[in-house]
Formats: C-alpha cells, structure tokens, sequence
C-alpha cells in the first residue's frame, strides 16, 4: 500500500479528524434514509391507502403502491431506530465529539486512536446489519422503536428481520460505548497543561456528559437486547406472558423498566452536545462571554444526574403504583429547572452583546427556540395526570421531535457550518445557508407543532389509518397540512446538500485558521487544514474559552484573546497560525 | 373545533373537566414564559446587534449566577409547584385508590380483556360473581350508567394494548400476566370512541370499541336482560368463553 493513498488516508486512519469525517458521512447517509421513511409517514398520514408518488411502484409492488398496515409498522419503527442510532448519534457525537474535543483540550489525539478507529468501524457494521433486516422474508423490525415485548418477541413479530435489527441496536451499543469510554478518557487524561475544568469549552462539557451516559446506559440497553434475542431464539421467556407463557412465564414490563433505564438518558445524550455547541456559539457570536459559565455547567452535570432518575415517567400508564408515579412526576418536574438555568444563561449571553447573525449563530438561536417549546411542553407531559390523556398520542411525538429531532438536527447544523473551514478548509455560501436555516426552522415548527394539536385533539401515535375513529375524522386537513410542511422540509435540504457540494466543487479555500475570531484551541493554536497531530507544540493554557472583552479593540485591533495567548505577548492581528 | 378539526374531544366524565382546566392553564402558563423569553431575544437581536458595543462583562459572577438560578426557581418552580400539588389534590381515575373505590354503593365492575384485535368486556350479573353462568358479555362495547363509580379490571391475552377513552381523558395498559385498574364516573349520556393506545400489531389502529354511556335505568334493562340471554345461552363446555378472572376484592 502507498502511503498516502486513498486508503490509508481515508479508510485505516486512526488519526480524531478523519475519524470524525467518516462518522459525519456515514450519520448523514442514515439522516437521509431516516427523512425518507419520515417521507412515507407523512404521505400515509395525509392521503391514507393512497398510491405513494414517485417511488410506491417500485417500493411496494405488491400494495399497488401504496403502504400497508404492516410496511407503515416497519416504516415508522426503522424511522425512529435509524434516526437515533444511525444518523443523529453518529453525527453528533460520533464526528463532532472526534472532531473537536481533542482539538479543543490541546491533544494531540483520542487516548486510544486504533480503538477510536475500531468503534467506527462497529458502527459502520450495525449500519450494515440495520440494512440487511430490510432483506428479512417477513421484512424488517415492525414492533416500535421502543420494540415492546410481548409485540416483539416471536408471538406478534417473527422472522428474522427484527431479530437482526434488534442484533443491529446491540452492535451499535458496543460502538458508543467504546466511542465514549475513549472520550471520557481523552478529557480526563489528555487536556493540555493549564486546560482546567472550568476553561474546558462547552462542547467539550457536552460531549464528555454525553458519553458518560452513554458508557453507564447503553449497556442497559444491551442488556435489554440481549434478553429479548434469548425470547426469540433460545426459547427464554424473560418477557413473555399471557397465552404464550409456560410455566408462569416473565415479565413485559421489565422490559420496559431496563429500556427507558436507558430510554430517557438518550434523550439527555442527544441535547447534552446541543447545548454544549449553543452555549459556544451564543457566547462567540455575541462576542461576550458565556453568561454564568460555571452555573451554566453546573446544571449540564446536574440534568447529567438527574437524567437516570426520571425514567418512570415513560411508565405512568404502564401500572406503576400511585406512589412510585408521584415521585417519577417530582423527580421530572425538577429536571426543568436546570434546563431553564442553561436557556436562561443563553439569552444574558446575548444580552447587551454584539451579535453576529452569521450562519452558526442562525442554527443556535434556532435551537434556542425549538428547544424551548419542546422543553416547555415536556412540563405538561411530566405532570401524572396530562399525561394520562397525553401519553401516546401525536403530542408526544411532536413534543420530542422538538427537542430529540429539531433541537439536536438544527444543533448539527450549526455545527456543521461553525466546523467546516477547519474541517475541510472550505467555506460554505451563506446565503445558500440563511436560505436552509430559515426555511427548516419555519417547517420544523409547523410539522412538529401540528402533530402536538393533533396529539393535543386526542390522535394516537402509530395509527395506519387514524381516520378509522369518528372523532379523528376531522383532523384530516391539519394532518395534510402538517404533511405539506413535511414535504417541504425534505426539499428544503436540498438546499444544504446543494452548499455543500458547491463548497468542494467550486467553493472559496479558506486559508484563515480563525475567520470567526474566537479564541479556543482549535482555532488559535492549530492552522487549517489541521495536520496530524493537530499542534506545532501542545497549547500551554491559560483563561478559559470565551475570553471576550470589546476594551481590547484599542489596544489590539481585536476583541477576544486566545485560550493560550500570554498577554505580555499578544499581538495586534489575529492570532492563530498562519 | 375548527376549520382544521383542532380540539379537545368532548368531556364525558367528572375528571375529564377538572383535567381540561390543568391542561389548559399549564399551556398558558408555559407559553407565557416562551413568549417571554422569546420577546427578551428579539429585543436583544434587535437592539444588541452588530453594531452595538458588547457590554464588557465577567460572565461568571456569582451574583450573576444567584439572579438565573432564582429566575429559573421562580419561572419553571412554580409550574412545577402548581402541578405537582394540582396531581396529588385532583387525582384522576388512574389515581385514585382502587380499594377505596371498590367500596363505594352503586359502582359499577368490569372485567376488560384485550387482545388482537378486539375487547371483550364481561359484567358479573345478577349474583355479583364473575365466571359464573349469568355474566354479561359484550365484545368491543361497554355499557356503563351515567353517575355512577365504574371500576375496570383489565388484561390481555397476546400483547400489551392500552384502554384509552379520550372523552374520559383516560388511559392504562392492558399488559399479559397482569391485572389492571382503572375508574371513572361518567358525566353525558351517549356513546364515546375506545381506541387503542398502544402499539399490538397489524391492525392496531382498527382496535375500535365504544363506550355506551346510558341512564341508571336503561342501564339495569340492559344488563338484566344481558343476564337473562347469558343464563340460557350458558354452554359449561365452552372452556374459550370463560375467561373472567376472580374480581381483585374477592381475590
């Protein structure tokens, strides 16, 4: 093999940055396959029993083109499955997490490269493997994302379409959980001389949160995996009971308890890294420093604590005992104050700075909003007796698509755009960017607030033809226009795919190692494009990430000082290496 | 209801009103402080723009702190704080104590079993005891009188479905290997929608069923009568038709 070949360069590497790049690639390939599957949804929701346009022929031969009861199962099933494990996790985690943390804390790597590499690699098989249960005679996974037992086991699902996916979730597992044994390694081990826990950057904070729930959760998951497989293929019955039970048979809803154990923490793993971003972007592009910064991570660690302890609320309806409810409903209600603490601290951040609407800061005010009506909403969810009405219904489903959906797809955006100079040492377009925020925010919005007015009108979640029941006869029209907006959405995207295709075609080179002008590590202390090994020599630090002060335009012709500027040394221009 | 069918469904029971008010001072209290804090960031995107100086400020003062983590206590504390004490003074049919309500003079008892993809209900007849040859049963139908206590056992045969009722505001699983319970006191005669809330299969979304809500008196003809037809329709051989449980009282 020739050093330097595609293949070494791009395929074996160990080195963080390639790495991340692979996972950002693989994640967005799932994002689109995901947003398909949302496509088809949508098209049933809004013209029940109708042939699907464009694809229905080839896809569904056999329905005439149309979906049926059982493909619309698969469809929303893999829809949630390949969005949280294969798209959204990758993106966020997987590449910006590689990408940045090891830049941001001065290393010069993650602590294990090759495992780094290794758990890519899992996950590209998980990938793979979610695939191939498409192939299954029966056809993929069709139980819920959340694959309830009994549904799950062999007596409503069976076939080995949902075992290979439930297969898929297990291997997936062992990718995140070396991915974030690794990272919580890296941000312990490997921060550069000076790099205290308070001058850790937020997204580092976010990203090293999120992978301790990760490593301390997702083995409950597989746990929960696991035992299902044994139901299926090895005649175990942990969760079996009813009519198919012999000899006393197990327990569903101990299913239940080990997978939203694990359930309510993913929600906390995908918005930790939002929030960590936000809170860094908020801060650069208002050129002020991040209000409240310790509080601000005080409370990131305090959800971090409290996201284990508030699962029951997925259970109200499931039989948990008046008392054991109360308490899940306290412990629920409580996790909303930190949260406000973090939105609170973004908007005095932009308070009286001077902001900046540049493409990063349009996806992280975006996220601001959309987090915050789903936060908001998540307040009347996590009160016993809403919930009793709400639970299942399209309010559900719309309340965490706000957050689990548009929160974290708006937070990557902003991440995508924020990281790609020094990523690819390419510039998007920033029309073509205003044109993509502005839309997809807009539809966001409409597409999730009017499945909340369908949940908050009584609509069950999951319903092939909800339009069987009288009294959902008249949601018909807001269930079209809801798809419209869907619809849009989808195209609306074309818009990003469309920049970042321009970008490497025909778009600027970006030679400045800092066209934010901000002043953590990998922006002052590494040059673009970031070599291997990322630094010259390992940042000797000294303040913390969002050193901001407009005092010091007289003197330096410039408003922030880098994370590792001494400033008996620092110079009129912009610092970072040229 | 709108031109886009946007609405509660109709309120059919004694909790679904007292729920209808939480719900909807909750939406008002939560938009209230989205509008808020929204209003606050269009005003700073407005007026701290590019051209505003950015206030030289330590982010990280502890009073600084002190003021968000008290504007977060005081905004989202007393949501909460509404709420919680709201939940534990109103509590709805899925709250209540079961046993307590087991007692009440004139309640009414149901056994609901679910399965793919139908409910059948059973009432225990003139001697008060399920499983014997007088027991009413209804399939995808449940008759209650208006104002009086009903009590709902619930189970499943094959995968967990959920008994939801959206004119009662109420929802439970029904989960194989377990009973269930549930209570309401309808309010409004007239027949109200039984949907599945749960996820059980191909046909979930046609687990249709109805809940008849009739006056005390139509109820006792129909039931007398439904006992009266089950006696002399009675088959001991007929091990699939008896499928009731011993009611949780008895037990």
């Amino acid at each position: 093999m020739i050093a330097g070949s595609f293949f070494s360069r791009y395929i074996v590497s160990t080195d963080h940055k390639t790495v991340g790049k692979q996972y950002l690639w693989a994640g967005l390939v799932f994002l689109a396959l995901g947003g398909f599957l949302a496509m088809l949804l949508r098209w049933q929701l809004a013209f029940p029993g109708a042939r699907v346009p464009l694809v229905g022929g080839l896809l569904f031969p056999e329905s005439g083109g149309a979906l049926s009861p059982d493909v619309y199962a698969k469809v929303f099933t893999t829809h949630g499955l390949v969005m949280i494990f294969f798209a959204i996790t990758p993106v966020l985690i997987g590449a910006f997490g590689n990408f940045v943390v090891p830049l941001q804390i001065g290393a010069r790597d993650m602590a294990f490269p090759r495992l780094n590499a290794a758990s890519f690699w899992i996950l590209v098989a998980s990938q793979l493997l979610a695939l191939a249960s498409f192939l299954a005679p029966l056809g993929t996974a069709s139980a819920g994302w959340t694959s309830y037992p009994p549904l799950s086991t062999n007596v409503g699902t069976p076939g080995w379409g949902q075992s290979v996916m439930v297969l898929a979730l297990l291997v997936n597992g062992f990718s995140t959980v070396l991915g974030g044994v690794n990272l919580i390694t890296t941000v312990i081990r490997l921060r550069a001389p000076g790099m205290g826990w308070l001058r850790l950057p937020a997204t580092t904070w976010g990203m090293f949160l999120t992978s301790i729930l990760n490593v301390t959760f997702v083995p409950v998951l597989g746990s929960a995996a696991l035992l299902l497989l044994l139901d299926r293929h090895l005649g175990t019955q942990f969760f079996i009971a009813g009519a198919s039970a012999r000899a006393g048979g197990g327990d569903p809803i101990a299913y239940q308890h080990l997978f939203w154990i694990f359930g309510h923490p993913e929600v906390y793993i995908l918005i930790l890294p939002a929030w960590g971003v936000v809170t860094d972007i908020v801060s650069f592009f208002s050129r002020k420093p991040a209000f409240a910064y310790p509080l601000t991570v005080g409370a990131m660690i305090a959800v971090t604590a409290l996201s284990g302890l508030v699962y029951g609320h997925h259970m109200f309806v499931a039989g948990l005992g008046p008392m054991l409810g109360q308490a899940f409903m306290a412990l629920t209600l409580v996790i909303s104050i930190p949260s406000a603490v973090i939105a609170l601290n973004w908007l005095q951040t932009i308070w009286r700075g001077s902001v900046r609407l540049d493409s990063p800061m349009l996806y992280a005010l975006g996220v601001i909003i959309v987090f915050g009506m789903g936060g908001l909403t998540g307040v009347l969810l996590g009160d016993l007796s809403l919930d009793v009405y709400l639970h299942d219904t399209m309010f559900v489903v719309g309340h965490f698509h706000l957050i689990m959906a548009s929160a974290t797809f708006l937070a990557s955006f902003a991440a995508i755009h924020f990281w790609f100079p020094k990523l690819f040492a390419r510039r998007l377009d920033e029309n073509l960017a205003r044109a993509h925020f502005s839309s997809s925010l807009v539809l966001l919005i409409l597409v999730f607030g009017g499945q909340m007015l369908a949940g908050y009108s009584g609509q069950p979640r999951r319903l092939f033809d909800p339009y069987q029941y009288e009294f959902l006869k008249p949601l018909l029209p807001l269930n079209r226009w809801t798809s419209y907006a869907a619809f849009a959405l989808a195209t609306a995207q074309l818009l990003f795919v469309w920049n970042v295709v321009r970008a490497f075609w025909r778009g600027a080179r970006e030679t400045d190692p800092n066209p934010w002008r901000v002043g953590t590590l990998e922006w002052t202390c590494a040059p673009t494009p970031v070599p291997v090994e990322n630094f010259a020599e390992v940042p000797q630090v000294q303040r913390g990430p969002h050193a901001f002060d407009a005092a010091l335009q007289a003197s330096l012709g410039r408003d922030f000082l880098g994370q590792a500027e001494l400033v008996s040394e620092a110079k009129p221009q912009s610092v970072g290496v040229k | 209801m709108n031109a886009l069918g946007v609405g509660l469904p109709p309120d059919a029971s004694i909790d679904a009103g007292r729920l209808d008010v939480v719900l909807h001072d909750a939406l008002f209290a939560v938009s209230a402080i989205f509008l808020g804090c929204l209003a606050v960031l269009l005003v700073a995107l407005v007026r701290h723009g590019r051209r505003h100086t950015a206030a030289a400020e330590s982010g990280a003062t502890a009073g600084k702190m002190l003021r968000s983590a008290g504007v977060a206590l005081g905004l989202l504390g007393i949501v909460d704080g509404a709420l919680f004490v709201n939940a534990l003074r109103h509590p709805t049919g899925a709250l209540a104590d079961f046993a307590e309500a087991d007692k009440l003079p004139g309640v009414v008892r149901i056994e609901l079993n679910a399965h793919q993809w139908a409910w059948d209900a059973r009432y225990a007849g003139a001697d008060g005891v399920f499983g014997t040859a007088d027991d009413v049963t209804s399939l995808n139908r449940i008759v209650v009188p208006e104002g009086a206590p009903v009590l709902v056992e619930l189970a499943a045969t094959d995968v967990i479905h959920s008994f939801f009722v959206p004119a009662l505001r109420l929802k439970r699983d029904a989960v194989p290997g377990r009973i269930g319970t549930v209570s309401f006191t309808a309010t409004t005669t007239g027949t109200f929608e039984i949907a599945c809330a749960q996820l059980c299969g191909v046909n979930h979304y046609k687990m249709r069923g109805e809940l008849e809500v009739v006056s005390p008196s139509e109820y006792a003809t129909w039931l007398a009568r439904g006992s009266d037809l089950a006696t002399r329709g009675y088959d001991p051989d007929d091990k699939s038709a008896h499928w009731a449980w011993p009611w949780m009282a008895a037990r």
